[in-house]
This record gives structure tokens, sequence and C-alpha cells, in this order.
């Protein structure tokens, strides 16, 4: 392990709890402008204008997982068709061809979007990291389902605390804390 | 009750919580004589199906060649009620539509269960019920694989597909607001609710991916609700029986879904609301949105209607012209009047918005449609199989006693699970419902509600 990632895997929790979405903003950008990554943002709710800011637009790659699962589905619907029916051809209800795609069009499209859904399903897991039930403790916030959002970092550098944590307090967290420590917040807030 | 979505609006995150949440685990006394009734119409329709396992389809009214009844009658009632859940929770969330956000969480979850009741009617109409696992492709020593040629194939993967969408769709739009439940609940309750949320704790990394996916959600479930019906309507339109092959059968039978679907959602969140007292997230803007679907739709299903009869007179076809006059006039006229009246007379009113705005209003014209509905389906399949090609084999079918219990049954069913549902998770959407309000801000900068 190299001397920085050292430096990092053995880093400091420090959160900032804000009450408002303009601070909240303000306090992603003044972190960005100061060269200082690694946070994670709690929402309430998908606000746009925090995705936009953390991740500039990109799209989301569950995308490719729907796009694998629907390809999947396709021809998962047409090799379960065609082979079962291949398998015994003397069998030929309605005088169709034993491959007949168009019925079996309805089966290849049920399958695309069953196969699509669950791929999804698969992304959206992995990506999001769900279950997420071994999520650091800061990220467990009660009161960000309610009305706060935060900016949290897991292991911030030592060199880094001073400055995240004058960055918060001066876009207006109202609370921050540093490792199980309260070291700064707003009476009332 | 008001008439605009911003009117009586929660001013802040933390009040739609509460308003929301505060109805969870708290069972009154309406809330528990409805379940009472519920699960004890479910339980003699368990007891009826016993009687028909134990005896056979005999004591079904089956009489042939009407050997397709009120089974399949209400299997497809129950698959059409599910769609206007998919309608409103998929297509209305593509198209950004902002009246969806107060109802959709519960027409999903109506949805999900209607499609499960559906679900058990293809089951009962087998009679030999343990042998289900034929309608499956399974590996076997005889290669007797299933005809994927045959429309009720087609039907088993459409069901099947539609019930596992919807489901998914239904539980991850929960997931952000089970993690608010949790976050207001304690001891075994929270545990519960704790495992429910997957440990949703609102980072951006899960925003982030629950939004792509969230929209891809709903794009393949916008088509595969249109497909569903289609494949339903198949079932009757590929065979060669007079009265139901027909062209127009899978627009016919979409429209109808999402009318009778859109009733459904009337007649359930009408009473809801006013029970809850939720009328800053669900009110007359809403409902009469709801109206509005019906109506069109409603013209859609009386178009149809005309066109089946143009179509039967003007292609001079005796026995297609046969059908659609004896339907008016033959033995089951009372349904084919009954459904006219439900489906075509009955929503007119809601042309006036004074009736559209009125609850008592739209819940008894939501009770017609769904009555018309049901007969709709009624008179597509039994009329059609009672007066077939040769008039020696015209029947007559009767419901037996077994067939009302089971179908009764079916109801208490859907509302055993309906009922639990609105005790035991959110049943409108929290977050989305949050979207609707100005985030709180403290400095200059405006930022509006979605």
């Amino acid at each position: 392990m190299s001397a920085a990632h050292a430096e990092v895997a053995s880093g400091t929790r420090i959160k900032g709890i804000y009450a408002h979405l303009d601070c909240l903003l303000a306090g992603i950008e003044k972190l960005k402008e100061a060269g200082i990554s690694g946070f994670q943002v709690l929402s309430p709710l998908p606000r746009h204008e925090i995705l936009e800011a953390v991740y500039e637009g990109r799209p989301s790659p569950v995308r490719w997982w729907t796009l694998v699962g629907g390809i999947t589905g396709i021809n998962t619907g047409l090799l379960l068709t065609s082979l079962t029916a291949s398998q015994w051809p003397m069998i030929n209800p309605g005088g169709k061809p034993v491959v007949a795609l168009p019925p079996y069009a309805v089966i290849m499209f049920e399958c695309t979007i069953l196969f699509g859904a669950l791929f999804t399903l698969a992304g959206l897991i992995v990506h999001c990291g769900l279950p997420g039930f071994g999520l650091d403790k800061s990220l467990q916030d009660p009161r960000v389902s309610d009305d706060k959002f935060g900016i949290a970092f897991l292991r911030a550098s030592a060199k880094d605390l001073e400055r995240i944590a004058a960055i918060l307090s001066d876009t207006g967290a109202i609370e921050i804390t540093r490792g199980d420590d309260t070291i700064y917040e707003v009476p009332n807030a | 009750m008001h008439e605009s979505i911003d009117a009586n609006r929660p001013d802040s995150y933390a009040a739609a919580n509460r308003d929301i949440i505060r109805v969870l685990l708290k069972p009154n006394l309406g809330w528990a004589v409805l379940f009472i009734i519920a699960t004890s119409m479910m339980l003699y329709g368990f007891w009826c199906e016993f009687q028909q396992l134990t005896w056979g389809l005999g004591i079904a009214g089956y009489n042939p060649p009407i050997m397709w009844g009120v089974y399949i009658v209400t299997f497809v009632f129950w698959v059409g009620i599910g769609h206007a859940g998919t309608l409103i929770s998929a297509i209305l969330f593509l198209v950004r539509s902002r009246w969806r956000t107060g109802v959709y969480r519960a027409s999903e979850g109506m949805t999900v269960f209607a499609v499960m009741t559906a679900l058990l009617f293809p089951v009962l109409h087998l009679g030999r019920a343990w042998q289900v696992y034929w309608f499956f492709p399974y590996p076997n020593q005889r290669y007797l694989w299933v005809n994927f040629k045959s429309p009720l194939m087609w039907d088993v993967f459409a069901i099947s597909t539609y019930f596992t969408v919807s489901a998914v769709f239904f539980f991850i739009g929960l997931v952000p607001d089970l993690a608010v439940v949790r976050d207001h609940s304690t001891g075994l309750v929270k545990k519960i609710y704790a495992v429910l949320a997957l440990g949703w704790h609102g980072t951006d990394r899960q925003w982030y991916h629950y939004m792509g996916a969230y929209g891809f959600f709903a794009a393949l479930a916008a088509p595969l609700v249109l497909s569903v019906h289609s494949v339903v309507s198949w079932d009757f339109a590929m065979a060669v029986t007079a009265g139901w092959h027909s062209t127009i059968f899978p627009p016919y039978f979409v429209a109808g879904a999402i009318f009778s679907g859109c009733a459904m959602v009337i007649t359930l969140l009408l009473p809801m609301t006013y029970a809850f007292k939720w009328h800053a997230y669900v009110n007359m803007w809403h409902f009469e949105h709801l109206a509005k679907m019906c109506l069109l739709t409603s013209g859609i299903l009386t178009y149809a209607y005309g066109v089946e009869y143009f179509i039967g007179w003007y292609s001079q076809n005796a026995y297609e012209w046969g059908i659609f006059s004896w339907r008016a006039t033959g033995e089951y006229a009372w349904a084919f009047w009954i459904m006219v009246f439900c489906n075509c007379v009955a929503p007119l009113p809601w042309y006036f918005r004074k009736v559209r705005t009125n609850p008592w209003a739209l819940f008894i014209i939501s009770i017609f449609v769904n009555i018309g509905m049901w007969f709709e389906r009624f008179n597509i399949v039994i009329s059609s199989l009672a007066h077939q090609f040769d008039p020696a084999t015209h029947a007559y079918y009767r419901i037996s006693p077994i067939e009302y219990g089971i179908m009764i049954g079916s109801f208490g069913w859907f509302g055993f699970w309906f009922l639990l549902f609105l005790q035991t998770l959110p049943a409108i959407a929290i977050a989305e419902i949050k979207e609707m309000i100005a985030p709180p801000v403290r400095g200059a900068a405006h930022v509006e509600a979605k």
C-alpha cells in the first residue's frame, strides 16, 4: 500500500448537515473548486441540481444493464421458441412453419421486457450498493430522510480536514461532526 | 376538497413525511370492518375452490360448447383493472404529467394486487390446479414442449412478465419511502422496515442510479402495458369464432382496460382520501383527470362497439351479423344492455365539470363503470360461445353458485391485499411528493419545486 493510500485508508470521517438546498449546493461547488473530492451527498429526495453538481450530466451506467438485458431477452425468446419447436418438428400446430417468427415475436417481445427489467434491477442493486446495511454510520442519518441535506467524507486526509470543516461552516452547514464529535453546531437550526 | 395541486400543499418535507406515514400500523374501525369483510369473502372463495377441487369442474356452470365461463370473464376483468396503475405510474411518468404524483403509488398497488388476482383464474379454470406447471416450458423426457404458436401461451408469458415487472417497479418505487418509515419508527417495526428499505440512506450515488433505473423501468413498463391487453385480446381474436375474430380487438381491449382501471382507481382512492384526510395530496384535481381519462376511453369503447356492429352489417357475413344482432336481442340481451348503459351512457354526466368534481357522482359512476366492464367481458366470452355457427350447438350458460363464490372470493382476495397495503406501506409516494414542494433555501437563490 502506498503512503497516499495508507493516509486515505486511515482518514477521518467528517460530515456537515445542511438545512437549506442552496447552502448545500454552495458547499459542493466550494469543495470542487478547492480540488477536494471523495465526498458523498445525502438528500431526502432526488434533486437534479445535486446530481448535476456531483455527476456533471454523466448518465448512470445502469442503462447498459438494461441494454444487455433487452438483447439477452430477445435472443432467449428466439432460442426458446425455435429450439423447443425444432426438437420435435413433427408437431406442427396450425399448419405454420416449425420456426414461425410472427407468433414467436410475441414471446421475444415479452422476454425482452422481462430480461430488460430484471437486468435493470440487477444493475440498480450493484451500482447503488444495495442492500446497503453495511454503510458507514456517518451516512446513516435519519434527519436526511426527513428534511435535511448532508455532505459526508468517510475518510478525509488529515491535511484536508481543516479546509473541509471551514468550507462546510462557511457555506452554511448547521452541524459539523468529525469522527464522533460535533465540532460545530448552529443552535436551534 | 381543493381543486388545484398547489392548494393546501404542505410547506416542508418533514410535514409531508408526517402526513403520509401517520396512518401506517394504526388500523381504525372502518378499516377493520372492511378488512374483516374482505377476509370473509376471500375465505368463502377458498371454500368454493376447495369444493371445485373436490368435485371437479362439473359444479361450475360450463355447458358445452360454452367451456369458457366466469373464470375467464373475471380473469380478463382483473387484468384490465391493473392497466390504469401502470398507465399512471409509467406512461404519465415518461410524459412528466404532474397529476400522477398523488395517485400513482395506490394505483401501482392496485395493479400488482389486481394482477395477483387475475393470475388465480387460469389456475381455477384448469380444474386440476395441481397441473398448473403444464403452462410453463420445462425440459422433460418426452420432448413435449408448450406450443408457442398459441395465443394462450403468449398470454402466460405476457401476464407473468407483467406481474414481475409491475411488482419490481412497485417495490423499487417504495424503497426510499420505506427508509422514511424506518427512520420514524422504533423497535421491531423499525427492524422490519430497515430490512425492507434495503439500507437506503439517500446518498447521491443511490439517487443517481435510482433515477437512471426508474426511467428505464418506466420505459419498459409503458409498451408492456399496451402489449399485455393486446395479447389478452388475441386469446379471442385469433380464434375463428364469430364476434371474436376481429382486428380491432387489441386497441379496443387496451382502451377498455384503461377505462375500467381508472374507474377502479376512483372507486378505491376517493374513500381513502376522505378516510385518511389526504386532501393536500390527492384532491379533486386528480379525480377530475381520472374522470377525463374515463371519458376519453369510454368514447373509444362506444366507437368500438359501434364499429363491431358496422363490420357485422357491412361484411354481409351471416354469422358475424347473426352473433351481433343476437347479443342485443337474444337471451343475453340483458347483459349487453347493462354493458351499453354502464360503459357508454353512465359516464356521460362527467362531461359536466360539476358532476366530475362531485365526490358522490364520481364514486357512483365509477361503480357503474366497473360493473359495465365486467359485463363487457361477459358479453364477449359467453355470447360468442353460446351462439356459434351450427344452431344445433347453441346453448345457455348459467353461473353456478360455486362460480359466484369464487368470483366474490376474488374481490375479497384483492381487498385483503389492498387493505393490508394501506396499513403497512406508504400509499402516497413520499419522495415524489417532496419533489412538488419548494425546497428549503436560505439565500437569495430561488429554487423552484419540480
